[in-house]
């Protein structure tokens, strides 16, 4: 309609994401936070507003940082989490006085009061759209014909029923916790304070028969700053000393960036994912130790360096040679497909393709019978080749979608003394160019 | 030169396999030198008549056959009949694999191919591994065919092409079978690479990037010229000999396809021919009691003479027994097409139009010369063509009867669509570009209007889509039923052609199309449905019950009323036959129809063949007096000044018709009436391919060198392009126009049976539900609403004491004294959205004294509490006493359960009593019609635009009605919701749109000039304010707008208390789609300020305007 209107696709993935950043985020106001999808978050700040000056203060400082983020905030306070998605979405007052919801509410549509869309539109059909409507209104007839989830959401906003939010950050099943009289700052006293918390929740976890697959620590800073690391492992692990190597890794890589300021005064270790563990019994071979070392291997360089940079090789369905293979995570089993690779080798394909690819094909000089003949000669190099036999042209033409490359054809040959390569000429003899050219694309063994 | 056929060649009617048509295909291989060519798709024949017409055009060596593809992992196999008999059995074997598939499917064991395969020539095509299966394959098929076997051998260009044909050659060695080489052609270009990789891609429905090994790794598979073969299979010279060998060995022809016609008994005559002359003579007698007129008789002599000569009598009796048929059962029906050019089609009943008053032209239904069979077309009412359809299945058995396919082919949308997505585009770009292309045109989309959706036109992607998708357009993606082409036959007809499943249950068809059965001069039956004579039967069965009276579509043509014409000469035509258009409208009053004749041309005149042949204006001139009628001449020494006068002295000198624009080719630029006929052919059949340019020249030039002016020579040859796509020969608009006048007169006469048997005929024609009551209204028919106290589910006529003649709008005034109807008409339960027959019918039928309350109909009625919620959004609750709201609120009070014993029954409605009052709020009438508008589609109680009235008055908008006393040239602003939108292919991007305002219509054209400035609004807006200046010719009145404005938001207002209305006035600086707002708001943006301070306007807004927006109707774009 208006051409000039940038759009773009909603991603409702990423949005989700954001929100749960944001609510990550927010929880330096609050550790009582809840998502309220799709686009909003609540907040119980009961018994928090001082730490920021009183509820006003706190909103805006908060609407401040949030803009400053580039959002377009809508916050308010209320009574009740009710009230306050309705002001914030619907109102237009930022505090709600105390006891001033139903003012607040009243000419608010219905819409306001977290109904879903049918009953909505079925109270709007009988001419109820604004909550004032149903306020004072008897309330059987109402349940009886649009829920007792009306009735339920408009007492929740008056604050006639509790609503207790459920914060969205589960309690982790194991956490250990130490608390110091006088902050610590120095590394050795916090890899020691690690070790034994990871010891107790090793034990603990032994107990279970279970094995960490996640875990966060987090730094208290006296002066409210949460430093929060998480790692995950690859396989459940228990032992402490590798929690400590993981932790290790993480600061390395953190490097200077890591800052104590006046030190901490509590420091915590949770885990937040487990998995199942026996107690390990290792093969006569000492392969399964080998698998997990290289696991432990990954993690500690993903520590280190980013999981996301470390990857394996695998092939790509495309007929150009330099495109039939692709970088993929060590274990992400969704990504290879994702990206068209291809899980297995057809094992009788092998023997078209030379075991070394050249990571850019070479020129050479060839000398070749016209319109698609093998070559005769080529100089690679510097050395000329005599070639006594060859197998083609194998035509592999460009990905035209993508570029307007030339055609290639594909030589297998043999020279003299039995060395194989792989050639291609580019360019198809008068149908795409006068002159095709000569490249060397690999190496048989 | 080595001599080479091409004998594995796969079409695009391998449907996204195939990429280049047959007739491509086939033209290629001659033009490269082969020596000849099989089109071999996969299991099917669907595509092999086009290839065998364009073999017979130019003269090429051709041969049939398929490419079998097993389900029992088989390698594929060749198979062509070598003659009648394996022919026959390749269609019982195709036939056999598609019936028990699902539709477009088609499954085959080896076992069939031994069951079936006698007589065939076959050859393996092995598939990648060359294993144990192979082997056994050709062990298994050597047995049985011998030496009729081959081992085909291909260079695709592989990196193991050579090892694997010392392989294969091997193989055909030891097992003694001939190589046969070929290309496996999937292409006739190289070309054709993209478009080929394009198809799988859709096909596999992967997208470009990851399709990876899908696709072919080069462009080899096109058909290459006999050197470049030598030198590929320079080491298996013998492997091309046998393509040649084998091609001798393929003598069958489709030629040779001796169809026959079913030979019903034909009682006690001696011979079908015999049989119909006395049908033809009986039927005679009673269509001119008083003695057949000697024109006719002549004619008839003619007709039955060709006839016999062309054995077409048992064709002619199986139409005849069809249609005696539909007339026992009271099935109206009527012929249209050609059939109409034939005495003996009128006197067997088969059509209407009398031959005593109107010139016909046999020749161009049946001749000798033109070799292609009679085509008759029927038209039977829509709802009950399908007894008639029964009836032929029954009648002849299925083994003999089926429906002709049709090819669906890509439009220039669907390929836009699906090409790219093929190249990844997001939906959203998608649904932009298809978009852009209007209705179901195949032309290319221009530039500008790629850069106005946003997108850049050059970028190499959207580059590659548009034009691949212009190349793609027309490619057959499926066969589907044709609307009613029954082939029968007298013996199996899966001997002739393959039969597969329909996409409806019990119905086959087969796999050809009309064009190809007729290039095979296979006969057919149309038996087509028309929602008009739906509407004719229904309100001739009101005017028995209601005035007594049983006319006949006969006994209505058998005299010319005045009050007819004068009707339609007002272009008060809304809901006729045809002539209820915008553009037939227009053309009404500047024709001015005095008689029959006249509707004739009225109906052929507004067509794509008399438009681009620049026909219309010189003949409305003619007719208005404002030009002489002359007549073209050729120069004295070519011939009679006044050759054309015979030709074109009906039409005042001007060709409007198909047959006069034949004759013009034959009369004037000098072609034989055979070469006049393919010329005809070749504008509809291939168009394809392009071989119309030499046609073109030898018009042109023949009548240049006769003496013709050359302007005049081009302007019939567009016509005759124009007729390309919509033939439309005299006989058929003069059945047509029967029916037009059938439908003018019910309007003119009895408004109230017409709009009644119209929306039960719905849907059908130009307008909607809304538009014809409104019509109806102002006819001074009473309309009334809704009830579930009254309704049926059909609309129905009560009693009305008033004269409805009294009620007419004034500016149908004249029409007093010709209006005899006096009933009202009851909307029917049919006019709910979403409300069901079975539930329409349930509730009439224990209605008995009617019920008197919500809780009365659940309880009596086994109906839902949702479908009684849908009785009450319909309002359809006010003869108790309960309007919308009251309803609503009472059905909801019902309690969601349905399981109810008495015992609680009783106790519920105590409960019910004790319930405390609740007062809602009334509903304001605005609202009401919106609401009327969302469940009904219509409203009795106000037109929504009566509300914004004094808000558009202060913006100087005029009602439409007023412009009626407004002088031409004047600059005016009216406003209305958008009923149509109409840009015609033929008018040059111009765009007409039809708005509506409480007190009429009005009719707007936009140029495209203005609809490009304005497009979003003329798109988008369901109510749009129109500046212009206006327009008035011979009482057609036009606003030729330069200026349009959205007003959507307007009607928002009207589903809201008043009050609330000042909180929206912020949307005025939005003022544009609110539907848009939904999508991410740019930081740019202007909403995003206004949205800063007045945050709920959002949300209200989008909420709201969907809300109001949606209801009203869209508008109906045509095309």
């Amino acid at each position: 309609m208006i051409p000039t209107l940038a759009t773009s696709e909603e991603d409702s993935a990423a949005d989700r994401i954001l929100l749960e950043k944001l609510a990550d985020w927010s929880e330096r106001y609050t550790p009582l936070v809840t998502l309220d999808p799709a686009n909003g978050l609540i907040l119980d700040i009961t018994g928090a507003t001082h730490l920021f000056g009183g509820e006003e203060a706190l909103l805006v400082d908060l609407g401040a940082r949030l803009d400053d983020q580039g959002f377009l905030p809508r916050a308010a306070i209320a009574d009740t989490p009710g009230a306050a998605c309705a002001a914030a979405r619907f109102g237009a007052a930022s505090v709600v006085p105390v006891g001033g919801s139903a003012r607040m509410l009243e000419p608010l549509p219905l819409a306001a009061l977290r109904l879903d869309q049918e009953t909505v539109s079925a109270l709007d059909r009988v001419g109820l759209k604004r909550i004032g409507q149903i306020v004072g209104a008897p309330r059987a007839p109402l349940a009886a014909r649009f829920g007792s989830t009306l009735i339920r959401r408009l007492d929740q906003a008056l604050g006639q029923e509790e609503e207790a939010i459920t914060p969205r950050r589960p309690a982790p099943p194991l956490i250990a916790e130490r608390r110091f009289a006088e902050p610590i700052v120095r590394e050795e006293d916090i890899a020691a304070t690690l070790t034994s918390l990871a010891a107790t929740l090793g034990s603990s976890l032994e107990a279970r028969g279970l094995g960490a697959r996640a875990l966060e620590l987090a730094l208290f800073r006296v002066d409210g700053f949460v430093a929060r690391t998480t790692v995950g492992t690859s396989r459940p692990i228990r032992a402490a000393g590798l929690i400590l190597d993981l932790f290790r890794e993480k600061f390395a890589g953190l490097g200077e960036s890591f800052d104590a300021g006046f030190g901490f005064d509590t420091i915590r270790l949770a885990v937040h994912a487990t998995a199942p563990s026996d107690a390990a019994q290792i093969d006569l071979t000492g392969e399964a130790v080998a698998e997990a070392d290289l696991d432990q291997l990954v993690d500690r360089i993903g520590a280190r360096i980013g999981v996301n940079r470390i990857g394996r090789i695998v092939r790509r369905a495309s007929h150009i040679p330099e495109r039939a293979e692709t970088f993929v995570a060590p274990d992400d089993e969704g990504l290879v497909k994702k990206n068209g690779a291809l899980p297995s080798t057809d094992p009788s394909e092998a023997i078209d393709r030379p075991l070394r690819l050249l990571a850019r094909p070479e020129p050479v000089e060839a000398i070749a019978e016209v319109p698609d003949g093998p070559p005769v000669h080529f100089r690679w190099r510097r050395a000329l080749y005599r070639i006594v036999r060859a197998e083609g042209p194998e035509r592999i033409a460009s990905e035209w979608w993508r570029d307007d490359e030339l055609s290639r054809d594909y030589f297998r040959v043999e020279d003299a003394s039995g060395h194989r390569f792989w050639l291609f000429r580019e360019g198809l003899y008068e149908r795409e160019t006068a002159t095709p050219r000569w490249y060397l694309h690999g190496v048989f063994a | 030169m080595t001599a080479f056929a091409e004998l594995s060649v796969t079409s695009n009617f391998s449907f996204l396999r195939g990429g280049s048509h047959p007739e491509e295909l086939v033209r290629q291989a001659a033009e490269l030198g082969l020596s000849g060519i099989a089109i071999t798709d996969r299991n099917t024949l669907a595509g092999v008549v086009r290839g065998h017409v364009m073999a017979r055009e130019i003269g090429f060596a051709y041969a049939i056959g398929c490419r079998l593809v097993f389900r029992d992992g088989t390698p594929d196999i060749l198979a062509w009949p070598r003659d009648r008999a394996s022919y026959g059995r390749l269609c019982r074997l195709l036939t056999l694999g598609n019936r028990r598939a699902e539709k477009g499917q088609c499954h085959l064991d080896l076992g069939d191919l031994l069951d079936w395969g006698a007589g065939m020539m076959l050859a393996i095509v092995p598939g990648i591994g060359l294993d144990e299966c192979l082997n056994n394959t050709i062990a298994r098929l050597k047995d049985m065919f011998a030496d009729n076997l081959r081992l085909t051998i291909a260079r695709p260009y592989g990196a193991r092409d050579h090892r694997r044909m010392a392989q294969l050659a091997r193989t055909a060695g030891h097992f003694g079978v001939p190589l046969l080489a070929t290309n496996d052609v999937l292409y006739h270009a190289p070309e054709r690479r993209p478009l080929q990789d394009v198809l799988t891609c859709i096909r596999e429905k992967k997208i470009l990037v990851s399709a990876g090994h899908l696709l072919q790794a080069n462009a080899e598979r096109h058909l290459k010229n006999p050197a470049d073969i030598a030198r590929l299979f320079r080491d298996f010279p013998e492997a091309i000999v046998e393509s040649r060998a084998l091609l001798e060995r393929l003598t069958f022809s489709l030629d040779e396809i001796r169809y026959q016609y079913p030979n019903e008994p034909t009682g006690d005559a001696a011979s079908p021919q015999e049989a119909l002359e006395k049908f033809t003579e009986a039927g005679a007698a009673e269509r001119y009691p008083d003695g057949v007129p000697a024109k006719v008789r002549k004619s008839l002599r003619h007709e039955l003479k060709l006839i016999g000569e062309c054995a077409y009598a048992p064709y002619f009796l199986t139409v005849h027994d069809i249609i005696r048929f539909a007339r026992s059962k009271e099935i109206l029906c009527q012929g249209r097409g050609s059939a109409a050019n034939s005495a003996v089609c009128f006197c067997l009943g088969i059509t209407e139009v009398d031959p005593e008053l109107s010139d016909l032209l046999f020749e161009r239904f049946v001749s000798l010369e033109r070799n292609e069979p009679p085509d008759i077309d029927v038209d039977f009412e829509h709802e009950r063509r399908e007894e008639v359809m029964q009836y032929i299945y029954e009648k002849y058995g299925r083994h003999r009867t089926g429906l002709a396919a049709t090819v669906i082919t890509y439009r220039s949308r669907s390929a836009l669509r699906e090409v790219g997505k093929v190249f990844g585009l997001s939906e959203d770009t998608l649904g932009a570009l298809s978009g852009t292309v209007w209705g179901w045109s195949s032309g290319k989309v221009p530039d500008h209007e790629i850069s106005r959706i946003g997108l850049d036109p050059s970028e190499a992607t959207i580059r590659q889509v548009l034009d691949l998708s212009a190349e793609i357009a027309g490619f057959p993606r499926h066969l589907s039923q044709h609307v009613g082409g029954f082939v029968v036959t007298h013996d199996r007809l899966d001997e002739i052609v393959p039969v597969a499943n329909a996409a409806m249950e019990d119905r086959t068809i087969v796999e050809w199309d009309k064009d190809d059965l007729n290039a095979l001069r296979i006969l057919k039956v149309d038996v087509l449905a028309l929602g008009m004579l739906s509407c004719i039967r229904r309100a001739f069965a009101f005017m028995e019950a209601h005035y007594d009276h049983r006319p006949t579509i006969a006994k209505i043509c058998s005299k010319e009323d005045h009050a007819v014409y004068a009707m339609l000469q007002r272009a008060d035509s809304l809901g006729t036959f045809q002539v209820e258009s915008r553009a037939q409208m227009s053309m009404l009053p500047r024709l001015k129809p005095k008689k029959f004749y006249d509707l004739v041309i009225e109906v052929a005149i507004v067509r794509p063949g008399p438009i681009q042949g620049g026909m219309v204006h010189p003949y409305l001139r003619r007719r208005q007096g404002l030009e002489d009628v002359v007549y073209p001449s050729p120069s004295p020494l070519h011939g009679h000044p006044d050759e054309l006068r015979d030709v074109l002295g009906k039409t005042l000198g001007v060709p409007l018709f198909q047959e006069q624009a034949m004759r013009i080719a034959i009369v004037a630029a000098g072609f034989t009436p055979g070469e006049a006929d393919q010329l005809r052919r070749a504008m509809a059949t291939f168009r394809r391919v392009g071989t119309i340019g030499t046609f073109r020249a030898k018009m042109i030039d023949g009548m240049a060198a006769r003496g013709y002016q050359g302007d005049f020579a081009e302007r019939c040859f567009s016509q005759i392009e124009g007729f390309g796509d919509y033939g439309f020969p005299e006989s058929h608009a003069a059945s047509f126009a029967i029916l037009v006048y059938v439908s003018a007169w019910l309007k003119c006469h009895y408004p109230d049976v017409f709009c009644a048997a119209l929306l039960n005929a719905q849907p059908m024609g130009f307008y909607a539900p809304a538009q014809i009551v409104r019509d109806t209204r102002d006819h001074g028919v009473v309309v009334r609403p809704v009830d579930i106290n009254a309704s049926n589910w059909d609309c129905t006529l009560e009693e009305d004491g008033d004269d409805n003649a009294a009620r007419l709008h004034p500016r149908h005034a004249t029409m007093k004294d010709d209006i005899r109807s006096n009933h009202a008409v009851r909307l029917g339960l049919r006019q709910i959205k979403g409300f069901s027959e079975r539930d329409a019918e349930t509730l009439v039928d224990i209605r008995g004294k009617g019920y008197d309350s919500v809780r009365d109909l659940w309880l009596r009625s086994s109906l839902s509490r949702a479908v009684i919620e849908r009785l009450a959004d319909a309002d359809a609750f006010r003869s108790i006493g309960l309007d919308r709201r009251d309803a609503l609120w009472a059905v909801r009070g019902l309690g969601g359960d349905k399981t109810r014993l008495p015992l609680f029954d009783v106790a519920a409605l105590a409960d019910i009593r004790r319930e405390p009052d609740f007062e809602l709020p009334p509903m304001p009438i605005g609202e009401h019609v919106v609401n009327d508008y969302r469940y009904l589609s219509l409203s009795l109680k106000a037109h929504p635009v009566s509300f914004l009235r004094q808000r558009l008055a202060a913006r100087g908008i005029v009602p439409n009605e007023t412009l009626d006393g407004t002088s031409s040239g004047r600059r005016v602003l009216v406003a209305g919701l958008v009923l149509v939108r109409q840009r015609p292919g033929t008018a040059s991007g111009v765009v007409f749109m039809t708005i509506e305002d409480e007190t009429g219509i009005a009719n707007a054209v936009v140029w495209p000039k203005v609809f490009e400035r304005f497009r979003p609004v003329i798109l988008g807006a369901r109510l749009v304010a129109i500046t212009g200046r206006l327009q008035s010719e011979s009482g057609v009145i036009h606003v030729i707008a330069n200026r349009l404005e959205d007003l959507t938001p307007m009607l928002v207002s009207l589903c809201e208390e008043s009050g609330d209305l000042e909180a929206l006035a912020h949307a005025d600086e939005v003022r544009r789609p609110l539907v848009d707002m939904r999508e991410k708001i740019g930081p740019a943006s202007r909403l995003v300020r206004l949205a800063r301070e007045e945050p709920g306007i959002i949300k209200d807004l989008v909420e709201i305007a969907t809300k109001a927006g949606k209801v009203m109707p869209k508008g109906r774009n045509f095309h």
